[in-house]
C-alpha cells in the first residue's frame, strides 16, 4: 500500500469528520408543522460539503507548508525533554486546563498571578522579582478595572476581596 | 444646501462644550476598551447605556458614537501589536499589521492604522450626509436571497485570498459555519449539536473562537518556534513618520476602500467586517506587489483599517433613517436610543432633527479626535512591545482567559477556547487559513437564516437565488472571485510549461 502524503491522510480525517457530521444532521428533529426548510436542511448541505472538499483535498498536491518547517528544531535535540517545542505547548495546554478548574475556587487574583508568573519561569524569564511584580501588577489593574469600573463579577476565591 | 444648512445646525449642537467633552471622553475609553482583546465595541456601548440614560438624546448618541469609532480603532491596535484582534471587524488589519510589527515597524503601522481610519471615517461622513436617503432605499430593497447572496460573496472573496490553497480555504470556512450553528435554532427551537449540554445551548461565541484562533494559537506557535527559552530580540517600534511614497501608495487604497467600506456598512449584516475584508481582497487583487500582502505591505493595514471606520459610519445609515441596526453593535446603539426615548426611523429626521444632525456633525469632531488622540498615544501604547517575551506570552494567555470569562463567567468557554487554540495551532502548521473560518462564523447565522426564509416564501424552490437579478449578480461575482485564483494559477503553470 501506497504511503498516504499530508494533504491525503487530512482528508480521511476530515472526510470521517464530514461523515460522523452528516450522521448527527441526520438526527436534527424536525419541526412539528411542515415547512419547505427545517432545521436539518443548513447542516446536511454542510456536511455534503465537507465531505466533497476532502475528496478535492484527497487529490491535491501538497504544496510546502508555511509554519511546519520553523518548529525550533535545536531545542528538540539538545535541550532537556521538558523544554522541548512539544512539550511547552503541552505543559501550557495543560497549565490553562488546571486554570480554568482552579480559577473559581482560588479565585482570579491568584490563580492568574500562579499561571503568569509560572509560565514566565517556565519559558526561560529568570528575573524572578521582576517577573512577580510585573504579574501580579498586571492581574491586580485588571482585576481592579474589571469588578470596580466596569462592574464585571470575576472570582475572589481564597482571598478576601 | 440643504444639506450644508443641516449640517451647520449639527455644528452648532455637537460643539457645545459639554458635547465636545462627550466625544472625547467616547473616543479615549472606547479606545481603551477596543485594545483589550475581548472587548470590542458591543461590549463598550452596552456599558455606555447606563451613563447615557439620564443624558440629552443627541448628547447621548455623541458619546456613544465615539466609543463606538474608538473601540474599532483600540481593536486595530491590538491586532497590530499582539495579532489579537478583539474584534471581528479588525482581523484583517492583523494580516499585514502584525508582519510589519515583527518587523520593528509597528509605529508606521499604527500610524498608517490611525490615518487611514480618520480618512475613512471622514470621507464616509460626508458620503452619510449626502446620500443616505438614496442608498438607504437600496438596501430596502435587499430581500432574504439578496442577502444570502451577499454572504456567499464576502466569504468567497476572503476564501479566494487564501490563494496557496483554494480547498484548504473552503473547508475553512465549512467548519466556521458549522460551529456557527451550535446550540438552538432560533427559528424552531431546535437544539442541533448541541450533545445534551447547557453550555452548548446558546452557541458558540466569537471571541472564543477568535481569540482561540488567533491569540491562543499564535501562543503556541510562538512557544513551536522558540519563543520561550531564549530572549527574542526585541523589535523596535519604529518611526510614526511616512515618507511621501509611503502616502502616494496608501492613499489609492484608503480612498477606494473608504467608499467600499460605506456601502457596505450601509448594508445591513454586511457592516465593519465584511467591508474590512473586502476592502482589503479588492487592494490585493488590484495592487501589483499583491504577493507582498500577507506579509507586512503598508497598503494591507490602509486598505481595511478605512474601510471598517468608513463602514460603522455606513452602518448608521439603514439604523437613523429606517430604525433598521445593520449589526450587533447598532443594535446595542438602538436599544441606547429607544431607552432615551427617542425611535429611530424615517419620521427622525423631521421630528429628531437635534439627534440626527448633532451626530453626523460629531462625527467630523470625533474622527478629529481621534487622529489627535491616538497619534500622540502610539508610542506609549506600543511600549507593549518593550516586555520580555516570556512575560508577554503569559499576558496574552491572561488577556485571553479575562477577555472569555469576564463576558460568559464560564469555565467551559475557558476549555473552549483551549480547543479552539489548538484547533488553530493545526490549522496554521496544515496550511488552513484561518480568516474564512472566523468570516463565516460570524456570518454562518445570517447566512442560514436569510438561506431559510428565502426559501419559505419561495415554497422551497431553489431557484429563487437565481431568478432575481441582484442575487444571481451577487452569485456570478462570486463564482468569479472563486474562479480568478483558479485561473490565474493555471495561466502561471502554463507560463512556466513554456
Amino acid at each position: 500500500m501506497t504511503k498516504l502524503n499530508t494533504n491525503q491522510w487530512l482528508a480521511v480525517v476530515l472526510a470521517l469528520f464530514a461523515a460522523a457530521y452528516l450522521a448527527m444532521a441526520w438526527q436534527v428533529p424536525t419541526f412539528p408543522l411542515p415547512r419547505p426548510v427545517d432545521s436539518d436542511l443548513f447542516p446536511k448541505v454542510l456536511g455534503a460539503a465537507l465531505l466533497l472538499l476532502s475528496i478535492f483535498l484527497f487529490f491535491e498536491k501538497p504544496g510546502a507548508i508555511a509554519g511546519a518547517d520553523e518548529i525550533d528544531s535545536d531545542a528538540s535535540r539538545h535541550g532537556p525533554l521538558w523544554l522541548t517545542p512539544w512539550a511547552r505547548v503541552i505543559v501550557t495546554a495543560l497549565a490553562i486546563a488546571a486554570y480554568a478548574f482552579l480559577l473559581v475556587p482560588l479565585g482570579f487574583v491568584l490563580a492568574s498571578t500562579l499561571l503568569c508568573v509560572g509560565l514566565t519561569a517556565y519559558y526561560g524569564y529568570r528575573r524572578h522579582g521582576v517577573n512577580l511584580l510585573t504579574s501580579l501588577g498586571v492581574v491586580l489593574a485588571l482585576y481592579l478595572t474589571m469588578t470596580r469600573v466596569m462592574d464585571v463579577y470575576l472570582p475572589t476565591g481564597v482571598l478576601p476581596f | 444646501m440643504d444639506a450644508l444648512n443641516n449640517l451647520m445646525y449639527g455644528f452648532g449642537i455637537a460643539l457645545e462644550p459639554m458635547n465636545i467633552a462627550y466625544v472625547f471622553a467616547g473616543v479615549f475609553a472606547g479606545t481603551i476598551i477596543g485594545m483589550l482583546p475581548g472587548l470590542g465595541p458591543i461590549s463598550a456601548l452596552a456599558l455606555m447605556i447606563p451613563i447615557t440614560f439620564a443624558m440629552e438624546p443627541s448628547s447621548g448618541l455623541i458619546l456613544m458614537a465615539g466609543v463606538y469609532y474608538g473601540a474599532i480603532f483600540g481593536g486595530s491596535t491590538s491586532s497590530i501589536l499582539l495579532n489579537a484582534p478583539g474584534v471581528a471587524g479588525t482581523v484583517a488589519t492583523s494580516f499585514d499589521g502584525y508582519p510589519m510589527a515583527k518587523q520593528g515597524k509597528a509605529g508606521k503601522a499604527l500610524a498608517i492604522a490611525a490615518y487611514s481610519s480618520f480618512v475613512g471615517g471622514t470621507v464616509s461622513v460626508i458620503f452619510l450626509m449626502l446620500v443616505a436617503p438614496l442608498l438607504s432605499k437600496v438596501a430596502v430593497s435587499f430581500g432574504p436571497a439578496e442577502y444570502f447572496a451577499l454572504m456567499v460573496l464576502g466569504l468567497t472573496a476572503v476564501v479566494s485570498l487564501s490563494d496557496k490553497s483554494l480547498v484548504k480555504g473552503l473547508i475553512a470556512a465549512v467548519v466556521g459555519v458549522m460551529i456557527s450553528i451550535v446550540g438552538i435554532d432560533m427559528q424552531t427551537g431546535t437544539e442541533r449539536f448541541t450533545f445534551n449540554s447547557i453550555n452548548l445551548l446558546d452557541g458558540i461565541d466569537f471571541l472564543v473562537v477568535a481569540l482561540g484562533i488567533f491569540a491562543l494559537a499564535e501562543v503556541f506557535y510562538m512557544l513551536l518556534r522558540g519563543g520561550g527559552g531564549k530572549e527574542a530580540p526585541r523589535n523596535a517600534i519604529g518611526s510614526l513618520k511616512l515618507t511621501r511614497s509611503e502616502v502616494g501608495q496608501i492613499a489609492g487604497p484608503v480612498s477606494r476602500s473608504s467608499v467600499l467600506g460605506f456601502f457596505t456598512g450601509v448594508l445591513p449584516g454586511a457592516g465593519a467586517t465584511i467591508g474590512s475584508f473586502l476592502g482589503y481582497s479588492m487592494e490585493k487583487r488590484i495592487a501589483k506587489d499583491g504577493d507582498t500582502f500577507g506579509k507586512g505591505n503598508i497598503k494591507g493595514v490602509a486598505a481595511p483599517e478605512a474601510a471598517n471606520n468608513a463602514a460603522c459610519t455606513g452602518s448608521f445609515v439603514p439604523l437613523l433613517t429606517l430604525g433598521v441596526p445593520g449589526s450587533g453593535t447598532t443594535a446595542v446603539l438602538l436599544g441606547a436610543l429607544l431607552v432615551m426615548g427617542v425611535t429611530p426611523g424615517p419620521m427622525m429626521l423631521e421630528q429628531r432633527p437635534d439627534v440626527f444632525w448633532g451626530v453626523v456633525a460629531s462625527m467630523y469632531i470625533g474622527n478629529i479626535f481621534l487622529l489627535v488622540l491616538n497619534l500622540p498615544l502610539i508610542p506609549l501604547i506600543a511600549k507593549i512591545l518593550d516586555l520580555p517575551k516570556p512575560l508577554l506570552l503569559s499576558l496574552i494567555l491572561i488577556f485571553c482567559m479575562i477577555g472569555v470569562y469576564g463576558m460568559s463567567f464560564s469555565v467551559f468557554d475557558l476549555l473552549l477556547l483551549l480547543g479552539f487554540g489548538l484547533l488553530g495551532l493545526g490549522m496554521r502548521l496544515f496550511g488552513f487559513p484561518a480568516a474564512p473560518l472566523i468570516l463565516a462564523l460570524i456570518l454562518g447565522n445570517i447566512m442560514e437564516e436569510s438561506m431559510r426564509r428565502a426559501l419559505q416564501i419561495s415554497g422551497g424552490d431553489w431557484m429563487t437565488f437565481v431568478d432575481k437579478p441582484i442575487s444571481l449578480s451577487l452569485l456570478l461575482i462570486a463564482l468569479l472571485s472563486l474562479g480568478l485564483p483558479l485561473l490565474k494559477k493555471r495561466r502561471k503553470k502554463a507560463a512556466v510549461a513554456e
